[in-house]
């Protein structure tokens, strides 16, 4: 699978966990983006060190996946394609911090590779909180949800659009790029010219592209501004749903979750 | 260069969030008064493009590696530089929200460090003046003006990374060793990109000029002087904001949570929580056995954390457990 391919998939998946109807699916766009910040808010609000406390933290998106009737396999699996540029950041802390912290045996694991392993937890809990977000929500709603938060509706109409074009633009790179390949002899990437001569040939195709969209959507009264209709409504469980979260998070922030973990299991 | 949350506190995504609205919002305002409407669309489809653009990758010659097209300073190019930043921003939601690549909370840092250092610093400050004003006649021109906007936004990217990170306390990686590290690597992506770029904007120079913001610019006859003297205006206030007014919060000791918790209690401490006498002799054996009594209750919240997310774990997975979709018979 080409990158290309790769992203026309995951970009389909998405698609396709948001049009499911669990509890979360049914909840409010806004109350949703409010909540998943929050989460994030409190994942890195705790301090490096403190790996109880942000792992005390990973039970969140378990369960609020499971309300959503999403894999959480499938969350956890796309979360790791965060690590390798957090690990390239994080691995000078066991270089640079060797105080011993704990041990295991006759292995002394230092507060460096504790502050590692915390570095890497908290990249993979904020990316799980916001693919669930997408995931139960969906990008066109998250959008309509932004629009009504306040954004500027040119970034939110331009947000829509890039998204809409984006599987179409895909496609059409994806056959290009299948053309050249079949006819590449085994050679996997472009010379700088050809490369040059074949983005601009997209490019071109593009442009030409959004002519065509520009005439169509001006035939349809467009103003400017992507219209939306609006479906939005506030209820009551929106109201519930981001209340018990953002007490639960502050229960987690400020009491120790690890230990009462600690004492329902190994007691 | 995109920033994951890990690698932010949450008083510098916040800094840099808010200067990320104010760029937003004022690049609305500019879009909205100051473009003609057949950029709208044309910018929701290049975002597309640059997107679809980034995963055909080019060989770098000699090194057996490859390379992709990042976009600010083509976008730039395209659309100007305000249009360009709002394409770019969208761009970066999208790669965050579908993609995984960047964090939620750190999409503030992620666009000011690509979006707004290569399409309102790198480009109307470096680009604009090599290539010149109106439609650029010579290839040089557009190359090295291309290469030079490619590399000083990369470069203020970099430093900007290097920068958040530091101010957020994350790594142990001394400031000067990792200015070095990150402003080597960029250096070398820079020339690529802006090799990249070159051929590109030389092919839309040879093919479609009047596809270039240059092109069109010089036909309205309009000028952008005041803008981008605003846009610095912009840019000193959110390096202030960033620079000096979090920088206290982001300092390890004490942190933001623990200081307001010591200004209203007195003390950074919260009252330890009744514990059982089971958990009570574990934690005195684990204090034991511990190098540091600060990390002698690790072992056991990790234990205990690890049983407690399995479990969760497996009933989540039991309850999205897939359904045949047909019944068999």
């Amino acid at each position: 699978m080409t990158a290309i391919e790769r992203a026309l998939y995951e970009l389909n998946e998405i698609d396709g966990y948001a049009c499911g109807s669990s509890l979360m699916h049914r909840l409010d766009p806004r109350a949703k983006t409010i909540v998943t910040l929050l989460y994030i808010a409190t994942v890195l609000s705790f301090r490096l060190d403190s790996l109880t406390g942000i792992m005390s933290l990973w039970i969140f998106p378990i369960l609020l996946s499971a309300l959503g009737g999403i894999s959480y396999n499938r969350v956890f699996v796309k979360s790791l394609y965060v690590l390798p540029f957090i690990a390239l950041i994080g691995i000078f802390n066991p270089i640079f911090d060797r105080r011993p912290a704990l041990t295991a045996g006759h292995v002394v694991i230092t507060v460096g590779w504790l502050q590692f392993i915390s570095i890497c937890l908290r990249g993979m809990l904020a990316v799980q909180a916001s693919l669930i977000l997408v995931m139960t929500t969906g990008f066109m709603k998250i959008c309509h949800g932004l629009r009504r938060m306040g954004l500027p509706a040119v970034f939110t109409t331009q947000l829509l659009m890039v998204h809409r074009y984006l599987s179409v633009l895909l496609k059409e790179a994806a056959s290009m790029d299948c053309a050249r390949r079949s006819r590449g002899y085994g050679r996997r990437h472009y010379t700088p010219r050809l490369w040059g001569i074949f983005i601009g040939q997209l490019l071109v195709r593009t442009v030409a592209r959004a002519g065509r969209i520009h005439m169509a959507m001006l035939s349809r009264g467009f103003d400017g501004n992507a219209a939306i209709r609006s479906t939005m409504r506030w209820s009551a469980a929106d109201t519930i749903f981001l209340t018990a979260c953002a007490a639960a998070f502050a229960i987690a922030r400020l009491a120790d979750l690890s230990r009462l973990f600690n004492i329902l299991t190994l007691r | 260069m995109h920033m994951a949350d890990a690698l932010v506190s949450p008083a510098v995504a916040g800094a840099a969030g808010a200067a990320a609205i104010a760029l937003l919002a004022t690049a609305a305002k500019k879009v909205k008064t100051g473009t003609s409407d057949s950029i709208v669309p044309l910018m929701g489809v290049m975002g597309a493009f640059i997107f679809a653009a980034q995963m055909i990758n080019f060989s770098i010659p000699g090194t057996g590696s490859s390379g992709h097209i990042v976009g600010g300073i083509l976008l730039g190019a395209v659309l100007g530089p305000w249009a360009a930043f709002l394409t770019l921003t969208s761009v970066l939601v999208v790669q965050c929200l579908i993609f995984a690549d960047g964090g939620l909370m750190a999409l503030g840092c992620n666009v000011i460090n690509m979006a707004a250092m290569s399409t309102l610093v790198a480009y109307p400050l470096v680009y604009r003046p090599i290539a010149g004003r109106h439609a650029p006649v010579k290839p040089w021109r557009i190359s090295a003006a291309a290469v030079a906007a490619s590399i000083v936004g990369l470069e203020l990217g970099a430093l900007l990374v290097t920068a958040e990170t530091e101010m957020s306390g994350v790594t142990a990686l001394p400031w000067n060793e990792f200015l070095t590290l990150m402003c080597s690597i960029h250096l070398f992506i820079g020339i690529g990109e802006g090799i990249a770029t070159a051929a590109v904007l030389y092919f839309i120079r040879s093919y479609k000029p009047d596809m270039l913001a240059a092109c069109r610019e010089a036909s309205a006859e309009q000028t952008h002087a005041r803008s981008y003297s605003k846009a610095a205006w912009i840019f000193i206030g959110a390096a202030l904001l960033l620079g000096g007014l979090f920088t206290w919060i982001a300092s390890s000791d004490p942190d933001g949570l623990e200081w307001s918790i010591q200004s209203i209690t007195g003390s950074a401490d919260l009252a330890p929580a009744a514990s059982g006498t089971v958990a009570s002799v574990l934690e005195s054996v684990q204090t034991s056995t511990s190098l540091l009594p600060d990390y002698g209750s690790t072992w056991s919240g990790v234990i205990g954390c690890a049983i407690v997310i399995t479990l969760v774990w497996i009933m989540a997975a039991l309850i999205t457990r897939k359904k045949p979709a047909v019944k068999k018979l």
